[in-house]
């Protein structure tokens, strides 16, 4: 069998796979990497969203920007090779607020809060189960996921690598 | 209006590549006379992506790095930043107060709150120096200091600073010790693209209507 190449996720993409994968979202701040796998046909997917939602009055340029847009369309892209959209399980991080020095930082845009709410939401309304999640704190993130293994590992300059959880229903 | 988001005229790119270069002039003065050394800057060089696209300031997303923002609000509004290596900052604190935390875990106080005025002299001065030349309010919002991955700041940032438009404008900036020690860093200015035509008008470069 081919040995999977890693799929760096860059921020609004959206990208899946059928069969193992390698997937990284590098350098998450208020970003959030969410990695979705359906056991029952081996797809998954990653998506790296930016914003909790889209701007009403302007043109959705990447829908994998906006949490809102991007999950249904990565559910719509893992529905297209072959998923099982009822039985899929998910896992995230990210949302976190990378400025913490400052006599003001409480009064910046805490965007890594809302997306992480976002993303909670709407994954209960879809119905996707959230095997594990990290999210908020100060600390940047890169999220790595072996579909192989199903092993999603969490790495931050100040906590190191750890694993996050495997992707098991 | 927004329409010419991915459109920069030359002549626009030059001019907002010598505003920089001007603003960025009276920074690294200012740097050089609180840390008493000589600081040298590239060309700025400007880049109109998508979001999604923008490259790393460093060559390693996740390297560690020190960097100060201040947002600013007015005619104009956006993002300014100051980015330094890990090294980097601990020659500046070494520069400003003789000490320098040896590693992560011995971060204090004192460190956070240099950087944190560093990035208040220098981004300031930039600020008022455009504002000054052009005319066009431009005022600072309180800095904040992040210690860690590149790419975790510069993704912040670009949210933080310009999440309306879909491409980004990014005035980049090298700044650099005379001396054989290293203090190496980058200036980033990322205006939203809102007020670009303003700046225009005011520079008599506006496309004709």
């Amino acid at each position: 069998m081919a040995v999977a190449t890693p799929t760096l996720v860059g921020m609004a993409e959206i990208h899946v796979h059928q069969g193992p994968a390698l997937y990284s979202c590098i350098g998450l701040g208020s970003c959030i990497g969410l990695v979705a796998h359906c056991p029952a046909s081996g797809v998954s997917g990653m998506i790296h969203v930016m914003l909790p939602e889209a701007f009403k009055d302007k043109p959705i340029d990447k829908p994998g920007k906006f949490v809102d847009v991007g999950l249904p369309e990565l559910v719509k892209m893992m529905a297209a090779k072959g998923a099982n959209t009822n039985r899929l399980v998910a896992a995230y991080a990210g949302g976190a607020q990378v400025f913490k020095i400052g006599a003001d930082v409480s009064s910046r845009l805490d965007i890594g809060k809302r997306n992480a709410e976002a993303v909670k939401d709407l994954l209960e309304k879809l119905r996707i189960r959230t095997i594990a999640h990290e999210v908020g704190g100060s600390n940047g993130r890169t999220v790595t996921v072996d579909i192989a293994s199903l092993t999603v590992k969490v790495r931050s300059i100040n906590e190191g690598e750890k694993v996050l959880c495997v992707l098991r229903g | 209006m927004g329409s010419n988001e991915s459109s920069i005229e030359q002549l626009q790119d030059s001019c907002l590549r010598e505003l920089t270069n001007i603003g960025l002039g009276h920074a690294t003065m200012a740097l050089a006379s609180l840390t008493g050394q000589n600081f040298n800057m590239d060309v700025p060089s400007m880049s109109v992506t998508a979001a999604p696209d923008l490259t790393c300031v460093f060559t390693n997303p996740e390297e560690l790095t020190v960097a100060v923002s201040m947002p600013f609000t007015g005619d104009v509004q956006g993002q300014t930043a100051f980015f330094f290596p890990w090294a980097s900052a601990q020659r500046l604190s070494r520069l400003l107060t003789g000490l320098a935390p040896a590693d992560l875990d011995s971060i204090d106080e004192l460190f956070g709150s240099t950087i944190l005025e560093v990035g208040n002299i220098l981004c300031s001065s930039f600020l008022n120096a455009i504002s000054d030349m052009t005319g066009l309010r431009m005022e600072a919002t309180p800095p904040a200091v992040s210690i860690d991955g590149a790419q975790s700041i510069v993704s912040t940032l670009i949210v933080e600073a310009c999440f309306q438009d879909t491409q980004i404008l990014t005035l980049e900036t090298r700044i650099f010790e005379e001396s054989s020690e290293t203090l190496d860093g980058r200036f980033l200015c990322m205006p939203a693209s809102g007020g670009l035509q303003t700046v225009f008008e005011r520079l008599g470069v506006a496309e004709a209507a």
